[in-house]
């Protein structure tokens, strides 16, 4: 009775592990596909960066954090979660898409981010290196969604003004807004 | 789109019904002034969106519909999502805080079909600078050692892109050490200068219209600039020191700073390091025999002190 009793919970484990397996396969290539067609592409053109020039190692890290950076709020706003804002973002960046998450949880509403580019230019680094300013021209499909249901998909083509602080291991976005022209 | 096809399809097929009545050409005419009137009158009722050319964070805008009948009302943008049942054709009216922050509105408009429109709404006028000033301490008579960056912001907290003047002024005593006003490029001003020559706190003042930014810059004496020495053989050996020193403007160098007093024998060399306390770097020499003082701190060094041997 009792080698009966472990056969069938080692077997009902089994089949629990193989559905939760297949659940894993058949939901994971659409997240996988969302999260690549979310990876950013960004590009720092830094040789207009003034009064101080920037370094190669501050490019690439810039470059690094700031794709970060668009794969997070991304995520934040198609899965109406605050958690991927907490690394690369802060002051106000961090507060308006703070905002922007819990109202479109009220909502019901997200929005999906696809196919981004993005091409910085540095326009003002400061003297001492304690911030940046970047125009970026952001290229991107934009899927706006009410309760998972795409109500306007567009192909956008934006342009944000950046400020970036450092902090003690990487570059934070602390302000991001989108103007019509630079 | 879909609406379209569908219009155009049932045109298709209204004629071809009448083709196979016989009345050709004045029922083609009929249909054909039919179909082009129920378009005509469809397209004026099918909603169209008007969003206003600029708009200022804070203040309040009417969004325009044309049309007839319910439809839903979505407005996303920089911590917004919003989405309501309107009316097509009744304005709407959005309140300043829906639209405090500064960046691109989208705004869709869904009944049969969904349109949409995007507005941009702007930082409105500067209300507090964010001012970055470097270092927070500064050895005095140091070239461009000191500059400060300020960013305009809105009430809002939203960046000022639109040109504004900073005044930036280091005053000292009853003058002023630096004073000039900036214009800001792409929402920053920023300047660099020197230091001053007293040591002591100096205020770094950004002004914009009635409001200004301060920061404090501590400024030290600078590298000591000379250092004259003096001993006198007692007891124990010989105790030597420093006069009061000074950096090359005449500020007491800080206390802490270190003096190494090296001393030459016959039996060889010997070195002390003595931190500067109240002005003067004092050590005591264990010889007996005849010896050569010397001082340095930084990369100044002092004068020479020969010490005979005990007697």
């Amino acid at each position: 009775m009792r080698r009966f009793h472990f056969f069938r919970v080692r077997s009902c484990a089994t089949v629990a592990c193989t559905l939760g397996f297949l659940c894993c396969s058949l939901l994971w290539p659409q997240y996988s596909g969302g999260a690549d067609a979310g990876t950013p592409q960004v590009q720092l053109d830094a040789k207009k960066a003034a009064p101080r020039a920037v370094e190669n190692l501050t490019e690439r890290g810039i470059v690094r954090d700031y794709r970060v950076a668009w794969n997070n709020m991304a995520l934040a706003l198609e899965l109406n979660s605050v958690a991927p804002l907490d690394g690369p973002f802060t002051g106000e960046a961090k507060t308006s898409l703070w905002q922007s998450v819990i109202s479109q949880q009220r909502s019901g509403l997200s929005r999906r981010y696809a196919d981004q580019t993005h091409e910085l230019e540095a326009v003002f680094y400061a003297p001492e290196g304690d911030a940046i300013e970047l125009h970026d021209t952001a290229d991107y499909q934009l899927q706006i969604l009410d309760n998972g249901k795409v109500v306007q998909e567009e192909h956008v083509v934006a342009h944000y003004v950046v400020l970036m602080t450092p902090s003690s291991d990487r570059w934070l976005v602390r302000y991001l807004q989108a103007v019509p022209q630079f | 789109m879909s609406w379209l096809t569908s219009t155009v399809w049932a045109g298709t097929s209204m004629r071809r019904s009448l083709l196979i009545s016989g009345a050709r050409f004045s029922a083609i005419s009929a249909a054909s002034a039919i179909f082009l009137a129920a378009c005509l009158g469809q397209i004026c009722w099918a909603q169209s969106i008007t969003v206003p050319s600029s708009a200022v964070a804070g203040e309040p805008l009417t969004i325009t519909t044309t049309g007839s009948g319910k439809a839903t009302f979505y407005l996303l943008g920089q911590g917004v999502s919003n989405k309501h049942e309107i009316s097509l054709g009744e304005p709407i009216k959005l309140r300043g805080d829906a639209l405090r922050n500064a960046g691109d509105y989208h705004v869709i408009v869904c009944s049969d079909t969904c349109h949409s429109a995007t507005f941009y709404v702007s930082a409105g006028k500067p209300a507090s600078l964010t001012f970055l000033v470097h270092p927070s301490r500064v050895p005095v008579s140091q070239q461009d050692a000191v500059s400060g960056v300020a960013f305009p912001f809105d009430q809002f907290h939203n960046l000022v892109l639109t040109p504004e003047t900073i005044n930036f002024q280091l005053p000292a005593g009853n003058g002023s050490l630096f004073n000039r006003s900036v214009p800001t490029q792409a929402g920053v001003a920023w300047f660099r200068t020197s230091s001053g020559k007293s040591a002591g706190a100096l205020q770094v003042v950004a002004a914009l219209d009635d409001f200004n930014a301060r920061r404090v810059v501590q400024q030290v004496a600078s590298d000591p600039c000379n250092l004259r020495l003096t001993g006198q053989r007692n007891a124990q050996g010989i105790l030597v020191q420093t006069e009061p020193v000074h950096d090359c403007s005449g500020n007491p160098v800080p206390d802490g700073t270190i003096v190494s007093f090296t001393a030459t024998a016959a039996g060889g060399k010997s070195t002390v390091d003595a931190p500067i306390k109240k002005g003067i770097a004092r050590a005591e020499i264990e010889e007996s025999g005849p010896v050569v003082i010397s001082g340095a701190s930084g990369v100044v060094l002092g004068n020479e002190l020969r010490v005979g041997g005990k007697p």
